[in-house]
C-alpha cells in the first residue's frame, strides 16, 4: 500500500485549499446549526433533548453534501489529465482509490468533530446522556464513511464532476427513502429486507437509539469495501479504453 | 535501456501503433518523429505503463512493461504530452508530491533539485494556477525528472510555448544526455534534427525510417538538387528547358532560378550546361542544396499517404 499516505495527504490539503469544501463545510455547521436551534428551542418546555438530533439530522443532509465532498476525487483527475500521471507512478490502483477516500473521510471527520460541539451545549443546559451521543456519533461516522464511498463510486464513473455529484445524490436519495419504504410495507419479511439493505436502516434504529450493534458496523465496513473494490475496478478499466 | 519489439496497440478496430521495433541505448537521446495521429503518445503510454498493448512486449532497463510494470514506472519519468497539473497546489508542493509518490529518499531536497534544474526556484511558492504557459511546461519537466529518473519519456515539450522557452526547452532537454535516456516525440523536424542522436520516423503507426539525422538524410536523399539560374529566357521557357533534359525529375521555380532534382544516379551537371549554352543563354549560377530533413519527411511520409 505505499503511495497511500501521499495520496490522502494531498487529499486533505485539496480540501482545505477549495473554496468548494468550505462551502460544503459551511452549509453543513449551519443547517445542523439552525436544526439544533429550533430542536433545542422546542424541546425546553415539551420533551427530553434527543441526544441524537444532530447524527440524525446529518443521515438525512449526508444524501446531499456527501457527494458535494467526492465528486471532484476522480472526476477532476481524470478531466485533467492528471490520472495519466497518477497511473503511470509506481503504486498500484488501491493505494490512489483508498488514500483518496481516506481523505475525504479524514475531512468529514473534522466537519463531524466540529458539530460535536453542539452536545457540549446541551449538557450545559440539562443532563443529556452522553454516552446515547457517542453512539450515534460513531454510527453517522461510519454512515458518512458510506456515503462518501457512494461518491467516490461515481466520482470514478465519469469526468464530469456535476453528473458524479448528481448520480451519487440520487444513488444515496434512494438508499435513504428505502428506509422509509420499508416502514410502510405491510408483508414483514419484505420489509426487514428493505431495511437490511438501506443505509438509514442501520442507523435510525441503533446507533440513533443508543445501540452499537455488530451487524450494522458490518454493514457500513462492507458498503465501504465493495465501493472502493468497484471504484478500484473502474480506475483499472481506464488503462483499457 | 529502451527494447520495443513488435509493439501494437488496437483502439476497437483502429490500429494506432503497428509492430514498432527500435531500441534507445543507456544516455542517448532519442526522437519519435511524427506527424499527427501517428501513434507517438499512444507508443509512449503503453511504454509508461498507462496502458497495456494489444501485442509485442517492450522492456526498459532490463524490465518488460506488462509484466514487471511497476518497476518500469520507478525508473521512468514521463511528461505527458497535456501536462498534468495540480492548480490549487503550490510549485514546490507538486514537485514533492510526485517525488514521494515515486519513492525519492530525500522528496523535499530533490524536489528543490529538479525546480532548480528548470529555474523556477523562486517561484517555489507560487500556486500553479498562477503560472505561465511556459513555467508550466517547465514544471512538468521537473515533476519528470524529480526522482533522478534512468528513463525520460517526453510526449512533445515543446508545443504551444514561445520560441525563447522553447530553444530553452530544448538545451535542458539536450542536457538531460548522459545522465539519462531520453525518449522525446516531436512533429518537428528541425527539432528532432538539433537534438536527437538518433531519430525514429513512424507514420500511421509503422515505422518509415530511423537512424542518425545525417545518416537518414544521406540514406533517404535519392538524386541530387541543384540550384539553377539562368539569364536571358523568361522563366517558362527556361523551365520547360531544363525540365526536358534527360535524368531530371523535376524542375521547380524559386527566387530568380530553379530547383533542379536529379533522378538517382543521374549527374545531370553537364546536360544542363550544355543545353543552356546551346539554347544561347547564359548559365548565371549552378550549385548543389543538401534537401533538408524536412522534406525527406515529407516525402516519406507523402509516400505512407499514397500507398
Ligand atoms: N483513447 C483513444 N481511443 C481511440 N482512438 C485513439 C485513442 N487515442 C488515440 N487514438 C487514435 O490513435 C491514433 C494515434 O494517436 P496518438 O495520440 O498516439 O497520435 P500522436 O502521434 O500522439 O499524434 P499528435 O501529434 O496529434 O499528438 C490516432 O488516430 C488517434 O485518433
Ligand atoms: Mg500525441
Amino acid at each position: 500500500m505505499t503511495g497511500t499516505w501521499t495520496i490522502f495527504r494531498r487529499e486533505v490539503g485539496q480540501y482545505f485549499a477549495q473554496p468548494t469544501a468550505y462551502l460544503v463545510a459551511f452549509g453543513m455547521l449551519l443547517l445542523t446549526g439552525l436544526y439544533f436551534n429550533a430542536d433545542l428551542a422546542f424541546s425546553v418546555t415539551e420533551r427530553m433533548v434527543n441526544p441524537a438530533v444532530i447524527p440524525e439530522f446529518l443521515s438525512f443532509i449526508l444524501v446531499f453534501f456527501a457527494p458535494l465532498l467526492t465528486m471532484r476525487l476522480l472526476a477532476e483527475e481524470t478531466r485533467e489529465g492528471t490520472l495519466e500521471l497518477l497511473l503511470t507512478a509506481p503504486v498500484s490502483d488501491t493505494p490512489i482509490v483508498v488514500g483518496k477516500f481516506l481523505g475525504a473521510w479524514f475531512y468529514y471527520t473534522v466537519l463531524l468533530a466540529l458539530t460535536f460541539v453542539y452536545q457540549f451545549i446541551v449538557m450545559q443546559v440539562t443532563n443529556a446522556d452522553l454516552g446515547h451521543s457517542l453512539c450515534a456519533y460513531i454510527g453517522i461516522w461510519l454512515y458518512g464513511g458510506a456515503t462518501l464511498a457512494v461518491g467516490l463510486l461515481f466520482s470514478a464513473l465519469t469526468e464530469n464532476q456535476v453528473v458524479a455529484a448528481f448520480l451519487a445524490m440520487a444513488t444515496l436519495l434512494f438508499l435513504w427513502l428505502g428506509d422509509l419504504a420499508g416502514q410502510i410495507v405491510a408483508n414483514l419479511d419484505l420489509a426487514r429486507l428493505i431495511r437490511e439493505l438501506t443505509l438509514g436502516g442501520h442507523f435510525s434504529s441503533s446507533f440513533a437509539v443508543g445501540i452499537v450493534r455488530a451487524e450494522d458496523i458490518a454493514y457500513y465496513a462492507g458498503m465501504i469495501a465493495i465501493m472502493l473494490f468497484i471504484s478500484i475496478r473502474v480506475v483499472e478499466s481506464k488503462r483499457w479504453r | 535501456m529502451i527494447e520495443v519489439e513488435n509493439l501494437t496497440k488496437h483502439y476497437g478496430h483502429h490500429t494506432a501503433v503497428d509492430g514498432l521495433t527500435f531500441t534507445a541505448d543507456a544516455g542517448e537521446i532519442v526522437g519519435l518523429l511524427g506527424p499527427n495521429g501517428a501513434g507517438k503518445t499512444t507508443t509512449m503510454r503503453m511504454l509508461t505503463g498507462f496502458m497495456p498493448p494489444t501485442s509485442g512486449s517492450a522492456r526498459i532497463a532490463g524490465f518488460d512493461i506488462f509484466t514487471d510494470s511497476l518497476e518500469v514506472r520507478k525508473r521512468v519519468g514521463y511528461l505527458p504530452e497535456r501536462v498534468p497539473l495540480y492548480p490549487d497546489m503550490t510549485v514546490k508542493g507538486y514537485v514533492t508530491f510526485w517525488a514521494e509518490l515515486r519513492g525519492a529518499k530525500q522528496p523535499r531536497q530533490q524536489a528543490e533539485r529538479a525546480l532548480e534544474m528548470v529555474n523556477l526556484s523562486d517561484r517555489r511558492n507560487t500556486l500553479v494556477r498562477n503560472l505561465s504557459k511556459g513555467m508550466r511546461q517547465r514544471l512538468g519537466l521537473a515533476q519528470a525528472l524529480v526522482h533522478d529518473p534512468q528513463v525520460v519519456i517526453l510526449d512533445e515539450p515543446t508545443i504551444g510555448i514561445d520560441p525563447q522557452q522553447v530553444i530553452e526547452v530544448r538545451e535542458r532537454v539536450r542536457a538531460l544526455r548522459q545522465q539519462h535516456t531520453v525518449l522525446f516525440s516531436t512533429h518537428i523536424l528541425s527539432e528532432a534534427e538539433q537534438i536527437c542522436d538518433r531519430v525514429v520516423i513512424i507514420n500511421k503507426g509503422k515505422i518509415v525510417a530511423q537512424g542518425a539525422p545525417n545518416a537518414l538524410r544521406q540514406q533517404l536523399q535519392h538524386g541530387v538538387n541543384l540550384y539553377v539560374q539562368i539569364s536571358g529566357a523568361n522563366s517558362a521557357t527556361a523551365g520547360r528547358l531544363l525540365s526536358d533534359l534527360r535524368g531530371v525529375q523535376s524542375v521547380e521555380a524559386q527566387g530568380d532560378g530553379f530547383i533542379v532534382r536529379a533522378r538517382q544516379g543521374a549527374d545531370v551537371r553537364g546536360d544542363i550546361a550544355q543545353r543552356v549554352v546551346q539554347a544561347g543563354y547564359t548559365l548565371l549560377e549552378m550549385r548543389p542544396v543538401a534537401m533538408t530533413l524536412e522534406e525527406i519527411f515529407l516525402d516519406i511520409v507523402g509516400k505512407g499517404q499514397a500507398s
